[in-house]
């Protein structure tokens, strides 16, 4: 793939990259002083990172009733991964990802692609398109449960209007409703945040190629194509992996919205973890479905960093 | 592309606008209802405007709700998280850049491992944890669990920071006889600003819009955070959306009064931190 230097490449120099050095500054002493300066955050990051991921697996290779805690092995695993509710919970978590995360990006750019055609008012705009993502999702999620109500609510009363709908629609009363108003939802957080990535892409196209099309009289669709798509498909591909790796993981909104209802519809792999460990109160197999789902997210984890890493960038 | 026609970008301003209108809209129904009395927030049709606005709900949600509280706590949780996040992530950064500038790979790649971690496998360890502490419905919980997620990328986006400040300026400073401590603390932390602004600012908007956590971690009512107290509004069995929309709006303005004032710096740092790992 022809990879082009990412955006932000040039604000962030790699540190895994060494840089040269001149005569230490510190003297002899100075690793000494290196390890006080880093250790804080390597205690602290053990503390509220290692060691709760380690109790994590702890837990979830034992049986947690109350005080009562009795080793059994992998059977949290066995009884999760036999379980029907777990499977739909992952086919949930990839139909929500993927539309999302596929709504994300073509939205985004789109409109990355309007604000940066337009030739004032630029910085204002973004600002106001950047809002949803801004504010809490759990704010944002009640604010749509507003929108969504389904007797008062402002969205059935337009649809109707617009002659799209005859009766008021019990959005999250369904679960193919309820799946399809929390994918709005997350789509409307989601899109700002790909706006952005994708206009910061934009502004590092060099002019050049698109003047050098124009001389040769390319139509917009084929400036597109042959000019914008080439150089904004690296960060197209690491976006998309991020956003998949934030929207398989997110809780709030439809915890928020529909806590996994009805009828499972909407019980995405974290709402289904949060459900069985504070509603159910099955610790073991909580922590069990979360070590399944780090595995999925570790899986976009590895391609990610793959993608990011800093001799590909150089390399390209 | 640059040579477009004024017709052209005519019918960009409409899109835009169209595409502005659908983003907005929840956000002005928001504000719509917050100011409605009662008695129109159930009007058939709705009403997109009202000549009964007024600023009753607001009055409401701070005298009858614990919306001030919940205020007070979400403030308490995401400045101490900022403060504590902030110190450890430059101390790590300053010790990184300056002494080990060959060696930090391992370290930088468990930051970028953290960052990917689901909170939602972390929350049952640190609920069991916080609750064995005796530390559930305390500050002091979310102040860690915040700065716990907040820290990786603050360190790593710092380094960055301190990078681009040249090491000749610590080396003129041992020079003049300044400590190490001395150097960091009156040469580098002040040049380093901009970048601590930025990272201070991306804690405190992810403490302040944080919800999961402070959902498990707080059962009090007392101790709720704006988010958990509004998102506990909407089970209630009659739900008053007019207050409830007030309270919203009132998490939302900071977080927009913030962004718009330093929209610039938290771009470039969240751009360049999201595709650059």
């Amino acid at each position: 793939m022809d990879a082009r230097p990412p955006v932000g490449a040039k604000v962030v120099p790699d540190p895994a990259v060494p840089q040269r050095r001149s005569a230490s500054a510190f003297g002899g002493r100075r690793r000494w002083y290196g390890y006080a300066f880093v250790a804080p955050v390597a205690l602290f990051l053990c503390a509220v990172i290692v060691l709760p991921l380690g109790h994590a697996f702890w837990t979830s290779l034992h049986r947690v009733r109350g005080l009562n805690t009795t080793f059994v092995g992998l059977a949290n695993y066995v009884r999760v991964l036999g379980d029907e509710a777990f499977w739909h919970s992952l086919y949930v978590s990839l139909v929500f990802t993927g539309a999302s995360v596929a709504l994300h990006m073509a939205l985004g750019l789109a409109l990355a692609l309007m604000l940066h055609a337009l030739r004032v008012a630029r910085t204002p705009l973004r600002i106001l398109f950047l809002t949803p993502w801004m504010v809490a999702p759990a704010v944002g999620a009640t604010i749509w449960l507003w929108l969504l109500e389904p007797q008062f609510g402002v969205v059935n009363y337009l649809l109707r209007a617009l002659h799209v709908t005859s009766g008021p629609v019990a959005w999250l009363g369904e679960p193919a409703t309820a799946l399809a108003a929390v994918i709005a939802v997350d789509v409307w957080r989601g899109v700002p945040f790909v706006m952005l990535l994708m206009l910061a892409g934009l502004q590092t196209i060099p002019l050049e190629q698109y003047e050098a099309a124009a001389i040769d009289g390319a139509t917009a669709v084929q400036r597109f194509r042959h000019v914008t798509w080439p150089n904004l498909r690296y960060l197209l591909v690491v976006a998309s992996t991020l956003d998949i790796i934030n929207t398989i993981r997110h809780y709030d909104i439809i915890g928020v919205m529909t806590a996994g209802g009805p009828a499972g519809g909407t019980e995405v792999l974290p709402v289904l973890l949060y459900n069985t460990a504070f509603r159910a109160n099955r610790f073991g197999d909580a922590a069990a479905i979360g070590v399944a789902l780090l595995v999925l997210v570790l899986a976009f984890s590895i391609v990610y960093v793959r993608l990011t890493r800093p001799d590909r960038v150089e390399a390209a | 592309m640059r040579r477009a026609k004024p017709s052209r970008q005519a019918l960009l301003w409409c899109a835009t606008l169209v595409a502005l209108a659908f983003v907005l809209f929840p956000f002005y129904w928001m504000l719509n209802t917050s100011l409605k009395p009662p008695s129109e927030v159930f009007a058939s049709p709705p009403t997109f405007f009202s000549s009964h606005w007024s600023l009753d709900a607001y009055a409401a949600v701070f005298s009858t709700r614990p919306v001030g509280r919940y205020f007070v706590n979400s403030l308490i949780v995401a400045a101490g998280a900022t403060l504590l996040s902030v110190t450890l992530a430059a101390l790590a950064a300053y010790g990184l850049t300056r002494f080990f500038p060959r060696g930090a790979t391992p370290f930088v790649m468990f930051l970028l491992f953290t960052k990917m971690l689901p909170e939602t496998l972390l929350i049952i360890p640190y609920f069991q944890l916080m609750s064995d502490l005796n530390l559930l419905n305390t500050y002091l919980a979310l102040i860690l669990a915040y700065s716990s997620f907040a820290l990786p990328f603050s360190v790593w986006m710092l380094i960055g920071f301190f990078r681009s400040i040249p090491r000749e300026i610590d080396e003129a400073a041992v020079m003049d006889g300044a400590t190490v401590l001395q150097t960091f603390r009156r040469v580098i932390l002040p040049l380093a600003r901009p970048g601590l602004t930025a990272v201070a600012l991306f804690t405190f908007l992810l403490a302040w819009n944080s919800y999961l956590w402070a959902l498990v971690l707080t059962t009090d009512a007392s101790m709720f955070v704006l988010s958990v107290g509004i998102a506990n509004m909407v089970g209630e069995y009659r739900v008053q959306w007019n207050e409830l929309m007030a309270a919203a709006f009132v998490a939302a303005l900071p977080v927009m009064v913030l962004y718009s004032l330093l929209e610039r710096h938290l771009v470039d740092a969240i751009t360049a931190g999201a595709v650059k790992g």
